[in-house]
């Protein structure tokens, strides 16, 4: 898949810190929420980016794929349109669901691990692709509880997905890491299940423990834990792309690059 | 024929499904009954959780609503939250706004706010 | 919140310079520009100003401290300036000024001085002859000394201005202001800040424009409008609207707990 391959070390751009991501260095590539950017007016930020050669990957938040209502195509088209407004060579979302019930959660729900969930998440996939200009990678959620009755492990859920729909993964190690504090996954069986030749690229993100519970915040730092759940990745696979989500109290700059920099060795330990 | 047979095993899906995902959120959402064979400890974990994120978007939209209720902004908003969870298709700013009526009509903000804004200046 | 840095020395310190270049304004540049060196703040593209999480405060001037008092949501750049501008903390700093003999209260002059001071003198020869002139005299080159005015610096205010490093970016904001220019360039590049933003602010002549017409000491350097009089009224803090983004319609990532 071209374009896809060496997308290096990224972060995500936030209007917040957007002169701070200019400046860093060692930036080589980011993702923008495409839902907070609009058609025709592209921020000025993000078009210096775009100028300098830096590829910006749409990232959307609300398809909520793992519904069971049918795809929104309005949504499917916006994120289109943004993809093409950034010349992205991919898309992504997430494996969850955002509404149901005539209700917004506001936020990234795990989906039941079903047949029946996997069949409804196939079509409204298959329906979004059908509908974007681009691939369509899409990225495991950090869950706090467990449905009942799963019928298939996480890694097994996405193994299909990805058979049956060709999209491309979109690991998130530290949901990888929540998941497993907080559900019990094992990251390295979900790593064995996954196809890994189908691997995208990958999120890193910092998170909070609160008493039993690890927080997927991205609002604070990077655990050292989440790095290793990188490491186990990097030690299978060498990813085509990392990045780093920082979404709320935004550190300084040089916080922010140090997290990169971390990132980059591990990565580049495996490299050799 | 298959097609068919694919096509009428995918709506039952979509309906199995659309019911599960929909008690879920309104036991997470909306005060609803537990749905069976969820951990009740993960649903108050998770409920506390949404309630916050949203409670944070509506401060970061409205933060003048937020520092004029201080102290009682958090209580007023879970009261608030409970009783008008999202509905899809809303947009987090009509969110806040509802927030700030519903204040309003329960008598904890002045019915019309001091104009803070003087036309002839920008800020 | 810490004493102004430079009582410990006899050093002026970047915002009483900055006070003493461009008056109450230039010294609340000067303390954003302190607070964006210390990586305290940061600025967005679109001129948004916040403050950066958990970094160590070290030593904060009474008006940086207000300014990230002030800071609890996004503030446009403009605005942090002209809020700080008009803060107690930057009344109680212009008092500081005066107390250490660096500002005094300004005079206009008046076009005719000069009158006086010839009727002084006049009085004073005619004292040779008559005297009692000698009080009109004193009288009226007394009147002459007051009409002629008094700038707002005193000498020793002036002296700290003559030694300013204007190599530190800090400095140079202090003397030139985020719109001025050091040498070929805009004082706001030392510390990358878009020209859309840095325009956000006043423009530096149009401050002197508006002092010489307001009358107050109208030659050389000093202090801008308000080293006179207290020139600003004493309510404060307008709100502005928060600003930042959120993902409309859908789930947004990361946040409260749980995320993506």
């Amino acid at each position: 898949m071209a374009g896809i391959k060496d997308l290096g070390v990224g972060i995500g751009w936030r209007s917040e810190i957007d002169l701070t991501v200019e400046r860093l260095p060692g930036v080589d590539f980011v993702e923008v929420v495409a839902e907070n950017l609009h058609i025709g007016h592209l921020p000025e930020s993000v078009t210096l980016l775009l100028e300098r050669g830096i590829p910006v990957l749409p990232h959307a938040v609300s398809l909520s794929l793992g519904g069971a209502d049918e795809v929104d195509l309005h949504r499917v088209e916006h994120l289109g349109a943004i993809a093409e407004a950034v010349g992205a060579p991919m898309v992504s979302d997430h494996v969850c669901f955002v509404r149901a019930g005539g209700l917004d959660s506001g936020h990234l729900m795990p989906v039941p691990r079903t047949r029946d969930a996997l069949d409804v998440l196939v079509a409204n996939v298959k329906l979004a692709q059908a509908n974007l200009p681009v691939p369509l990678a899409l990225e495991n959620v950090a869950a706090l509880l467990e449905w009942p009755d799963g019928e298939l492990s996480e890694g097994q859920f996405l193994a299909e997905l990805v058979e049956r729909t060709d999209c491309w993964l979109l690991v998130d190690v530290a949901n990888l890491y929540a998941n497993a504090r907080n559900i019990g996954t094992d990251p390295e069986r979900f790593l064995d299940e996954i196809p890994l030749e189908r691997l995208a690229y990958v999120h890193v993100a910092g998170g909070e423990q609160h008493g039993d519970i690890y927080h997927d915040t991205h609002a604070h730092a990077v655990l050292p834990e989440v790095l290793e759940v990188l490491d186990e990745l990097c030690s299978r696979v060498a990813p085509p792309g990392v990045l780093l989500e920082r979404d709320d109290n935004y550190p300084s700059d040089a916080e922010i690059e140090s997290e990169l920099t971390a990132i980059r060795a591990v990565v580049d330990k495996h490299r050799d | 024929m298959t097609e068919i047979v694919n096509k009428t095993n995918l709506s039952s899906a979509r309906e199995r499904l659309a019911a599960q995902q929909a008690e879920l959120l309104n036991a997470l959402l909306a005060d609803g009954p537990a749905p069976a064979g969820f951990d009740e400890q993960r649903l108050a974990v998770e409920r506390r959780a949404l309630l916050s994120k949203r409670r944070g978007i509506v401060r970061m939209l409205g933060p003048a609503v937020a520092d004029e209720l201080g102290d009682r902004f958090r209580p007023l908003f879970d009261a608030y939250a409970v009783v008008y969870p999202r509905r899809a298709g809303s947009r987090a700013r009509e969110d806040a706004a509802a927030f700030a009526e519903w204040c309003r009509a329960a008598g904890e903000l002045p019915e019309k706010r001091k104009a803070r804004w003087k036309f002839w200046r920008s800020n | 919140m810490a004493a102004p840095t430079a009582d410990r020395g006899t050093r002026v310190p970047p915002e009483q310079i900055g006070y003493l270049a461009g008056g109450p304004g230039r010294a609340a540049e000067t303390a954003l520009a302190r607070l964006m060196d210390a990586g305290l703040v940061r600025v967005a593209r679109e001129g948004w100003v916040s403050t950066v999480h958990e970094t160590e405060l070290g030593e904060t001037t009474a008006v940086e401290t207000s300014i990230l008092l002030r800071l609890s949501k996004p503030v446009r750049f403009d605005s942090v300036v002209r809020q700080a501008a008009k803060s107690p903390e930057m009344r109680a700093l212009h008092q500081h000024l005066r107390a250490r003999r660096l500002t005094r209260n300004a005079r206009p002059r008046l076009a005719v001085w000069w009158l006086f001071l010839v009727i002084g003198v006049v009085l004073g020869l005619a004292a040779f002859l008559e005297p009692w002139t000698l009080f009109g005299a004193a009288g009226f080159l007394g009147i002459a000394f007051w009409t002629y005015g008094a700038k707002p610096l005193t000498r020793a205010g002036r002296e700290a201005l003559l030694r300013v490093d204007t190599g530190n970016r800090v400095l140079a904001v202090a003397v030139e202001g985020f719109r001025g220019r050091i040498g070929n360039r805009p004082v706001g590049d030392h510390f990358g800040l878009p020209q859309s933003v840095v325009k956000t602010l006043p423009r530096k002549g149009k401050q002197q424009r508006r002092r010489a017409r307001s009358g107050a000491a109208s030659s050389a350097a000093g202090c801008g409008a308000g080293c006179g009089a207290s020139s600003c009224g004493s309510s404060s803090s307008c709100s502005s609207g928060g600003g930042s983004s959120c993902g409309g319609g859908g789930g947004g990532c990361g946040g409260g707990g749980g995320g993506d």
